[in-house]
């Protein structure tokens, strides 16, 4: 048994993924949260700090974490990159007068010319249209997010 | 994003993200494993007269190495130079979305548990006293929510062990690194978890014995002891 193969089935026995949600206030990332988790929606707050659930789904232990999005908190968005291993970009559509913004932001985040999203190489990504408030999609979306992860960590190292 | 990572220092028993109340979506998909034994159990063992003999440097690893509920607190309330304050605590039911016991700190007014008929007293601060009735012990699973504010200056480094023992076992141990916090941020964790399996002769033990199940909630920051909260628990209401 080589040491690649060892190092793999570490992996496979943590199955620990972190994803980090973040996009601008308002986008809807603590309503998709929520709902995924099965909690009402019908009262959401502006977040002024983190919302964390962990949860396992698939035999994966997932960490979700919610970074508030007003301008005051995006230089802290940093501080939550360093072990996460999936990142979703959450967009609302219907925001077309912030779209840009949207736009700069994540360009910065990725240090990328972002939503110019063929171009990016460094990062797989995959845009998926979902709604927060019927749960639409969210489960394709992170059943997506997983099967990449798990490809690149689990097996690809 | 980057392939690098690391492991998040969670090591809670056990999770389960059946997550949406329209099971044939989500639950039927989910893996229902056996609930682990506390991976602590082969950390060095410490007393805490040990720790207390440290003084004021008791790291997680300390803690982690107690067999049973600490007698007294293992720091002061002034320890906590960080503000950090604890402002709300919900547990919930996943199987049927009842909130089953929620707790705020003012402005926002407490709402009194319900379903399980969970009481508390939060007056003495450091210390909460639970109690509900036989039917928590059977809950399947469960989501437990705290909220936290933090004081004016940023948290490099934050993280939470809590310890739940009945008469000196250790039926469950939390371990989370929230990591970073945001000054003057409000802050929430949910753990979903399935709830352990207790044997049947353990739950009428801990039924017929109230307050004798006990927990230690222990926070760090940058690896030191800056808050210590106790709790426990009596499952005969209603009897």
């Amino acid at each position: 048994m080589g040491l690649l193969t060892i190092l793999k089935k570490l992996k496979q026995k943590e199955r620990e993924m972190r994803l980090l949600m973040l996009g601008l206030d308002n986008a809807g990332k603590t309503t998709i949260l929520k709902k995924f988790n099965g909690e009402d929606v019908s009262t959401i707050s502006p977040t002024l700090g983190f919302n964390i659930k962990t949860l396992e789904h698939r035999g994966y232990k997932l960490n979700m974490w919610d970074v508030g999005g007003q301008k005051s908190l995006r230089s802290y968005w940093r501080n939550y990159f360093e072990s996460t291993d999936g990142l979703v970009w959450v967009v609302d559509s219907a925001d077309r007068l912030r779209l840009d913004d949207c736009r700069q932001e994540l360009s910065a985040l990725l240090l990328e010319e972002a939503l110019a999203l063929d171009d990016i190489k460094s990062h797989h990504w995959c845009i998926l249209g979902c709604s927060a408030v019927t749960g639409d999609n969210l489960l394709t979306g992170v059943d997506w997010l997983l099967d990449d992860i798990a490809a690149r960590i689990f097996t690809a190292d | 994003m980057s392939s690098s990572r690391r492991k998040p220092a969670s090591t809670f028993n056990k999770t389960h993200g059946d997550v949406d109340p329209d099971r044939k979506t989500v639950g039927g998909m989910l893996k229902k494993l056996k609930s682990k034994r506390s991976q602590t159990e082969k950390w060095p063992v410490v007393t805490e007269d040990e720790l207390k003999a440290l003084g004021s440097d008791i790291s997680p690893d300390h803690v982690l190495g107690l067999r049973d509920v600490t007698e007294d607190y293992l720091c002061k309330p002034e320890d906590n130079i960080y503000n950090i304050d604890f402002t709300r605590f919900k547990i919930r039911d996943l199987e049927t979305g009842t909130v089953l016991f929620e707790i705020a700190k003012p402005p926002i007014s407490p709402v009194e548990g319900e379903e399980e008929g969970a009481d508390v007293d939060i007056s003495a601060g450091r210390f909460v006293r639970y109690q509900f009735t036989p039917a928590f012990l059977k809950l399947c699973t469960v989501g437990a929510t705290v909220e936290f504010t933090v004081g004016d200056r940023p948290i490099n480094s934050f993280r939470m062990i809590e310890r739940h023992y009945f008469q000196g076992r250790l039926l469950k141990n939390f371990d989370f690194d929230f990591g970073f916090c945001i000054p003057n941020s409000r802050n929430t964790c949910e753990h979903i978890y399935e709830f352990p399996q207790l044997p049947e002769d353990l739950i009428r033990q801990m039924v017929e014995h109230p307050y004798e199940t006990r927990s230690d909630s222990f926070y760090f920051v940058d690896n030191k002891l800056i808050m210590h909260n106790k709790a426990d628990y009596a499952y005969n209401g209603g009897l």
